[in-house]
């Protein structure tokens, strides 16, 4: 073993140290938050899995960064790992030990190259500066002296004088990598390894959507989370590990239409409150759209939302909750768990939600109903169909939740399509009528736990007096509401989507279906079915039985853009300089489609509100309709739903 | 300044459930608002007060930005109005602030003024917007007119005022409100009964209000016949003398055709 080789183990070591203390400093910042429960055992065996398996899967769609991640941390850890180990007489000695570790730094030299390529010389928008613009020079100096001494190694010490050069060079470089630790790039290395082990929603790394937002505890002496310890401490853990690639904000549609909202902008304020005396003012990424301006300032002990604060409430409020940037994190960050539990606060303890979100909350507190609608006429659409009651007959195979749209003139006109298939295929079904209240998912969005629990248990009991077998529903928030969040307060529910429905009556032959002359479609997803319910290919199955050629949309399935009718964002109405369903009807009309197939009530009513020249906007069940009525020789009447 | 809010049972105008009414929740924010800019001064206080068998929903002003509720318990159909009378004049208000009727089927909106009378207080109806007066013990009122008109009128507390729709929304509804909040219940003395002062009269054909056109005038006459009887006429009077603005009136009221002596 050289010296040089020598004095890099320690050099190594050096970093290990100082690596620990900051990390362990960062690491007890998050024991201020709340407990949570943690299977320690499970995650930390789970680690590798995690790591190589689901990170790599959300990593791997953008190919080069996954290879320049690939080769820069896998040879980082590889070289620095046998560098240390080195130190033991029996490795150390041996000159094939060294050639292999200086082939580890090479190849992550490669991949400090691929860092710089990304960056220099024009960064891209969605990537950070500051700090991670020294990235690749700190990387390219570590691995590349580190190199350069373990080719000397190898070699038995031909090359010393440039191993003389190459460790002063790797101990520069790997010294300031050590010391961005805590507050620089690096930190994601092991804050994000903590996280993928104390993940939040364990569920998602065993192939389960696990979206169902968690209950709140309206016992608690505060509700919510205004201070950065009443997160709980993997809450925290996740924020730290946010490496700032930025395609939560590419994904973000209130971004996109110039609302205040930059998803990886909060994670970073929120990691930024944790810090005693934080400041937002080492940020170097793009700025919330049209900033409303903030103090700034935070801490441990200090509000995160207000004007004097880190956040702007503006920013909680343009969230959508369409869980894209949830979708595109790498590091399995939780966004929109983090502004959910931000908005109770905000609603629940200080009332203080935007104005227009008060009025449909309190007609929801009295009337059941956010418009304040009367119950008895949610039927009304269905004005000359035979709509079976359950109160009337007791029980039903499948039991119709009608949900929010009934009450909306256009989508009456896709219940009365779906009512009209349900007939046509002899389907046993039957609705609870005035009996129905809203699901709570609007106040639930909105921060009112109060209102969707007490909806929540108002709706289980009235569903407990009756018998069927399955719940059907056309508007997909609903869906989730009783499929997903109702357990946790004792609902359980089988909940098809009315779009898996009829994909199963059409694959029984109960339905025959005609072929439609409307060549060109494409298919929107609901956030709330694909994302949130991993329902994208009952939908397309469906319209491929129609006889039509299915467009893709530039971002379709669980990777689809949302409409901007969710979280309660049409009423919080927060100032953009675009509206969501512009840009998302723009991409419909760049397909080249005729018409924009939808599968939600607030899909359906956002993409319709856009003006101009556009697509028809059409409910898949609209749609199967027609093609039903196509199919029948002679119809008895008129289309009903026009092309 | 000790406010008093008073606070009836109503029912939603659809649903037809008990809720608070919402006149009398932005009774509740002119009252906070109030308070808030006597910048904690000692004494400066909002109350809540509900005469009826049982509070309901009213509980959830609470959370309307209500610190204290009391809830003086009555008997099914006693009149409220000795209750509230008895705790109003205990309490010490200098300020009493009711909706302009509430919304539980039957309110005519006259409780305010039978109050009024029996604690010997001036009244105001209609407020849209509260404020300090200039002078002390003064309260300086903004009153809802037709037609979105509006007039400053001060007044010399105490005095009751009754909130016009026009005034600001309520506060926002916040969960942590209810629970944070105080409710107070005393027993209120047995009272009678509301009696049913009701009168019974024959029928008789009243005169249209609204002017009519000559028959098959246009379309354009009928509106400006329907729109300027609406708009009541007469002559605008700003701050007159009292007997110039007397003779006014006589001098409208003979042009009118009553008589007057």
């Amino acid at each position: 073993m050289t010296d040089l080789a020598l004095l890099l183990s320690f050099t190594v070591l050096a970093m290990v140290v100082i690596a620990g203390v900051l990390a362990a400093r960062r690491a007890r910042l998050w024991r201020v938050g709340r407990a949570a429960k943690v299977d320690w055992a499970a995650g930390l065996l789970a680690l590798p899995k995690r790591y190589l398996v689901d990170v790599h899967h959300v990593v791997g769609r953008d190919a080069y960064a996954a290879r320049m991640h690939a080769l820069a941390a896998g040879g980082l850890l590889a070289g620095s790992g046998l560098a240390l180990l080195g130190l033991i007489p029996a490795l150390g000695d041996a000159r094939l030990y060294w050639w292999l570790t200086a082939l580890a730094f090479a190849a992550a030299f490669a991949g400090g190259g691929m860092v710089g390529r990304r960056r220099y010389p024009t960064k891209p928008a969605r990537l950070s500066g500051g700090r991670f613009q020294l990235l690749p020079f700190l990387l390219a100096a570590y691995t590349g002296g580190g190199f350069l001494v373990a080719l000397d190694a190898s070699l038995g010490g031909a090359l010393w004088p440039l191993g003389w050069a190459g460790l002063a060079v790797a101990a520069l470089g790997g010294l300031g990598l050590a010391l961005q630790i805590d507050r620089g790039p690096m930190r994601h290395a092991f804050a994000g390894a903590a996280h993928l082990v104390a993940h939040p929603r364990p569920g998602r790394f065993k192939g389960e959507r696990a979206t169902a937002l968690a209950p709140l505890d309206l016992d608690a002496p505060r509700l919510g989370v205004a201070l950065p310890e009443e997160f709980a401490f993997n809450r925290l853990i996740g924020f730290d590990a946010c490496i700032q690639c930025g395609r939560c904000e590419v994904a973000c549609p209130a971004f996109a239409a110039g609302q205040p909202l930059n998803p990886k902008r909060l994670i970073q304020d929120l990691a930024a409150s944790l810090q005693p005396g934080g400041t937002n003012a080492a940020y170097a990424g793009s700025p919330y759209p049209n900033a409303r301006p903030v103090a700034g300032i935070g801490g441990p002990g200090l509000p995160i939302v207000g004007e004097g604060a880190m956040i702007h409430p503006d920013t909680l409020w343009s969230c959508t909750t369409c869980r894209a940037c949830v979708e595109e994190c790498p590091m399995m960050i939780e966004h929109v768990d983090a502004i959910l539990d931000l908005r109770r606060f905000q609603t629940l303890e200080l009332g203080a939600m935007p104005a227009r979100a008060a009025a449909p909350l309190m007609e929801l507190r009295y009337a059941d109903e956010p418009g304040g609608r009367p119950l008895t006429s949610r039927t009304d659409f269905a004005a000359g169909l035979t709509l079976p009651l359950i109160s009337a007959k007791g029980e039903a195979e499948i039991l119709l939740w009608l949900g929010e749209g009934a009450y909306e003139l256009r989508y009456g006109r896709t219940l009365r399509a779906l009512v009209t298939l349900l007939h046509k295929a002899k389907v046993d079904f039957a609705v609870l009528g005035a009996e129905e209240r809203d699901c709570g998912d609007l106040a639930r969005r909105l921060g009112d736990e109060a209102g969707f629990q007490r909806l929540a248990a108002e709706n289980i009991a009235t569903l407990s007096r009756y018998r069927f077998s399955r719940i059907l529903t056309a508007d997909p928030h609903a869906l989730h509401a009783l499929r997903n969040e109702y357990r946790a307060f004792g609902g359980t529910y089988e909940v098809v989507h009315h779009t898996a429905f009829l994909d199963e009556l059409a694959a029984a032959g109960r339905l025959s279906i005609g072929a439609l002359d409307q060549a060109r479609i494409t298919y929107h997803d609901p956030c709330y079915l694909g994302r949130y319910n991993g329902e994208v290919d009952a939908p397309r199955r469906l319209l491929d039985r129609l006889g039509i050629a299915r467009l893709e949309m530039e971002r379709s399935g669980k990777r689809s853009m949302c409409c901007g009718g969710g979280g309660g964002a049409p009423v919080s109405d927060i100032e953009g300089e675009r509206r969501i369903p512009d840009i998302r009807m723009s991409q419909a009309a760049a397909t080249g489609a005729g018409i924009v197939a939808v599968a939600c009530p607030q899909c359906s009513s956002m993409l319709e509100g856009v003006t101009g020249a556009r697509p028809a906007v059409h409910d898949i069940a609209e749609l199967v309709l027609m093609a039903v009525e196509k199919a029948d020789a002679a119809p008895a009447r008129p289309v009903e739903v026009p092309a | 300044m000790r406010i008093a809010v008073l606070l009836s049972a109503g029912r939603h105008s659809v649903s037809g459930r008990p809720a608070p009414v919402p006149v009398e929740l932005q009774a509740l924010r002119l009252a906070v608002d109030l308070a808030n800019q006597c910048g904690g001064q000692s004494g400066c206080d909002v109350t809540g007060l509900h005469a009826g068998p049982e509070l309901g929903p009213l509980a959830d002003t609470l959370g309307h930005g209500l610190g204290h509720l009391v809830h003086l318990r009555t008997e099914g159909a006693a009149d409220p109005a000795p209750a509230l009378a008895a705790a109003l004049e205990a309490g010490g208000y200098d300020l009493i602030l009711a909706g302009r009727a509430g919304q539980g089927g039957e309110d005519a909106g006259l409780l305010p003024y039978t109050l009024a009378r029996g604690l010997a207080w001036p009244i105001l109806a209609d407020a849209a917007g509260l404020a300090p007066g200039e002078a002390p013990g003064t309260l300086s009122v903004e009153q809802a007119l037709g037609r979105g008109a509006r007039r400053r009128l001060v007044v010399r507390l105490p005095a009751l005022v009754t909130v016009h729709p026009a005034a600001p929304p309520p506060l926002p509804f916040a969960f942590a409100g209810l629970r944070r909040g105080r409710v107070e219940m005393r027993e209120a003395p047995p009272a009678p009964a509301v009696a049913p002062e009701v009168e019974e009269r024959a029928y008789r054909p009243r005169p249209k209000l609204i002017a009519k056109a000559a028959a098959g005038a246009s379309a354009l006459e009928r509106l400006r016949a329907a729109t300027e009887a609406a708009s009541g006429g007469g002559r605008l009077l700003v701050d007159p003398a009292p007997d110039e603005a007397a003779r006014e009136i006589l001098a409208h009221l003979r042009a009118l055709g009553l008589p007057t002596r």
